[in-house]
């Protein structure tokens, strides 16, 4: 395997810095387990932690995706960028953008006063959830995905090949760089506020990102198992016009509570419920696509890709699907059912579909034909198991605390600091773990391709 | 289906719903101000103090943020505001098991910031949060019960009819009845009941007298 096009190398930068986010967001994760059973255990407060946590998330994801891409259309365009210096001009331009968002957040948590309005606007944090990054950073964003998506469409211009794949994957990518807008002005009412921002977080997470994943998914299983396009394009427009027939109304089930009329409670709770039904077709497309496969190019590739759809259908899916009625929603609304439904779906729908990227475009990258597939599986192991325990203790939590404060009044302190304690060491435990994968993940990252062959011995993949 | 057919089912079917969307977001857009209260400078001050302080980043409000901190949009409904102002200003001089930093919130961004939890709080949120279905049954929940509460209570209602899944399941729910009728209806109704409901089986209750049936009507109107 290697790649055909020389720009297609661009892509390693993407990865590069979304791979040092990710255990970024992950150690800050583990701080924020901590401060769930001691609060003041750190310089920096809960808010800023959390705000580093989600933020490094939806970075990190962004930046893969936008590496993966490049690499995708100039595969799919069979040419190279159409302009290379700007792909790395973009890039520097989000690394830089990106660590002055950072250090202000740290700045407000040593100094709240530091986010003091200037002319009206929060210099350094807008206090608005996953949008945090404050005004002048969201325009600099739109610049770069700007750039990145002109170059993206004329490199597909310098041959007109628009193969489905790709037209998928820009389409997507132009409905998340629109859907950004929504929450770019200053609205007075916090429930017009929490409405439009909503565009942005469901539109993006159960729309726009769930696009790229069909698109992404498609091309996978080309790469890995050498599926047909005709078959895997047609599969594709089914799933990712599933996903939008349920999701753009599928919104409906945040406007339950937040001062929206009562029709969105019919509309939210049909529509969201039928949201599953394109993400278990993607589990049935890759399962279908790979018992055909004779000949299989990157098993690591292909492994990662077909958790990616089986962890996206259980995470974003059925942990969804579980609380979106409007009557068990009125209960857990808020509860750390949400979270433990947030942690899976991103770890399966987008952390594994970023990372399956990576394994599956990166050897070609590095140009090996084969390498040491061990850690890669080790890594998976670790972070799933881990995650899928740190979920189920959520969870827990989340049911003990819909009963015990939703359902019986319970002070929200007294369930939290009392009978959730242990759900919150358990969880904190199980952070290590997946700090422990993604560890192993990083070191099979830097280290994929350049170890003398000797080193790669065939090790035993384990199930 | 072709692959042209199903890249054209994608397309227009995607603009179909999406413009189904849009209809819906600019009807919702025209209620959303008959939901709230009127949004003075104050509160929208107090907003900015929300911001400023990424209170988002440990609570929720209506529901959406953290998950680290109790929830506010209904804080400042069961919280005198001498007492939140002093928590917001120094937490833990008010409670020292307080999880909350001291922010240096001061005494005008406290009282801005009361106003607009004053405001959340009156929102039409359509019930929630719900109230704990055992509190309310123990009789702790909220203030001192109404004159309508107490009719209801003596007269055993709870004996047919549900409020917030307690009750029983022989008449209609009442827990949004509030919203389905209006004060002319429900009054009617007490006094004689198969007036307006063909064949009801619930018995007249004019005997408790007008203002009886006042109260319990102010009652049931609160339940929305």
């Amino acid at each position: 395997m290697t790649i055909k096009y020389e720009s297609q190398r661009i892509a390693q930068h993407f990865y590069t810095f979304a791979v040092l986010l990710f255990l970024v967001q992950v150690v800050v994760g583990i701080i924020a387990a901590v401060q769930f059973i001691k609060p003041d255990v750190f310089i920096l407060n809960f808010n800023i932690i959390r705000s580093l946590h989600i933020n490094a998330l939806v970075v990190w994801l962004l930046v893969g995706f936008m590496g993966a891409t490049y690499y995708v259309v100039s595969e799919e365009s069979e040419a190279e960028l159409w302009s290379l210096p700007m792909a790395h001009f973009q890039f520097w331009a989000t690394v830089v953008t990106v660590t002055f968002v950072v250090l202000g957040y740290i700045w407000m948590g040593i100094n709240p006063q530091a986010n003091s309005p200037v002319m009206g606007i929060n210099p350094l944090n807008e206090g608005r959830e996953y949008i945090e990054a404050p005004r002048w950073a969201d325009i600099l964003i739109v610049v770069s995905v700007l750039l990145f998506l002109l170059n993206c469409v004329m490199t597909v211009l310098k041959t007109k090949k628009w193969t489905g794949i790709q037209g998928v994957l820009l389409g997507g990518l132009v409905f998340l760089a629109l859907m950004y807008i929504p929450g770019m002005f200053y609205t007075k009412s916090m429930v017009k506020d929490q409405f439009w921002w909503w565009w942005v977080v469901h539109l993006w997470v159960e729309g726009a990102w769930e696009i790229i994943a069909g698109a992404l998914l498609a091309f996978m299983l080309m790469k890995t198992i050498g599926a047909k396009r005709e078959v895997l394009e047609k599969w594709m427009y089914i799933e990712v016009g599933l996903v939008l027939f349920t999701g753009i109304l599928g919104t409906g089930h945040h406007y339950y509570w937040i001062g929206t009329p009562r029709y969105w409670l019919w509309i939210g709770g049909i529509f969201s419920s039928l949201e599953p039904i394109p993400l278990l077709l993607m589990v049935w497309d890759a399962f279908r696509t790979t018992r055909e496969a004779r000949n299989v190019a990157n098993r690591a590739g292909l492994f990662y890709t077909v958790a990616h759809a089986i962890f996206n259908f259980v995470g974003a899916g059925l942990w969804g699907i579980i609380h979106t009625l409007p009557q068990v929603n009125k209960w857990t609304h808020g509860t750390q059912i949400t979270t433990a439904h947030g942690h899976l779906a991103f770890y399966g729908a987008y952390v594994l579909l970023v990372i399956s990227m990576i394994y599956v475009t990166l050897p070609a990258i590095r140009g090996v034909k084969e390498y040491n597939t061990s850690r890669a599986y080790q890594a998976f192991w670790w972070m799933t198991i881990s995650m899928v325990f740190i979920v189920l203790t959520i969870t827990g939590a989340g049911m003990v605390q819909t009963y015990m404060e939703r359902m019986m009044g319970l002070d929200y302190e007294a369930v939290k600091t009392t009978y959730n304690l242990w759900f919150w060491i358990l969880r904190a435990i199980f952070g290590v773990g997946f700090l422990i994968g993604v560890g192993i993940f990083v070191v099979d990252f830097f280290k994929l391709g350049k170890e003398p062959a000797a080193a790669m011995s065939a090790a035993p993949e384990k199930a | 289906m072709s692959n042209k057919g199903a890249r054209n089912l994608f397309i227009f079917g995607s603009l179909f719903f999406f413009v189904i969307f849009l209809a819906i977001t600019f009807d919702t857009l025209g209620k959303l101000d008959k939901r709230a209260p009127e949004i003075t400078k104050e509160v929208d001050e107090g907003k900015h103090v929300w911001h400023k302080y990424d209170c988002i980043g440990c609570h929720t409000i209506f529901g959406n943020g953290s998950y680290f901190a109790p929830d506010l949009t209904k804080m400042a409904i069961n919280r005198p505001r001498s007492y939140l102002k002093r928590f917001l200003m120094d937490p833990k001089s008010v409670n020292a098991n307080a999880a909350m930093p001291k922010f240096g919130i001061s005494a005008d961004e406290a009282d801005r910031l009361i106003a607009f939890l004053e405001w959340t709080s009156k929102v039409d949120t359509n019930g929630w949060p719900p109230k704990p279905i055992l509190a309310v049954a123990a009789g702790v929940s909220g203030p001192e019960l109404s004159a309508g509460q107490k009719i209801y209570r003596s007269q055993g209602c709870s004996g047919c009819h549900m409020i917030n899944g307690i009750g029983g399941t022989t008449g209609p729910e009442l827990t949004h009845v509030g919203s389905r009728r209006d004060r002319n209806w429900l009054h009617e109704h007490f006094e004689d009941p198969s007036k307006v409901v063909a064949n009801s089986a619930m018995p007249s209750f004019k005997h408790l007298g007008d203002q009886a049936l006042n109260d319990l009507t102010d009652y049931m109107l609160t339940l929305r």
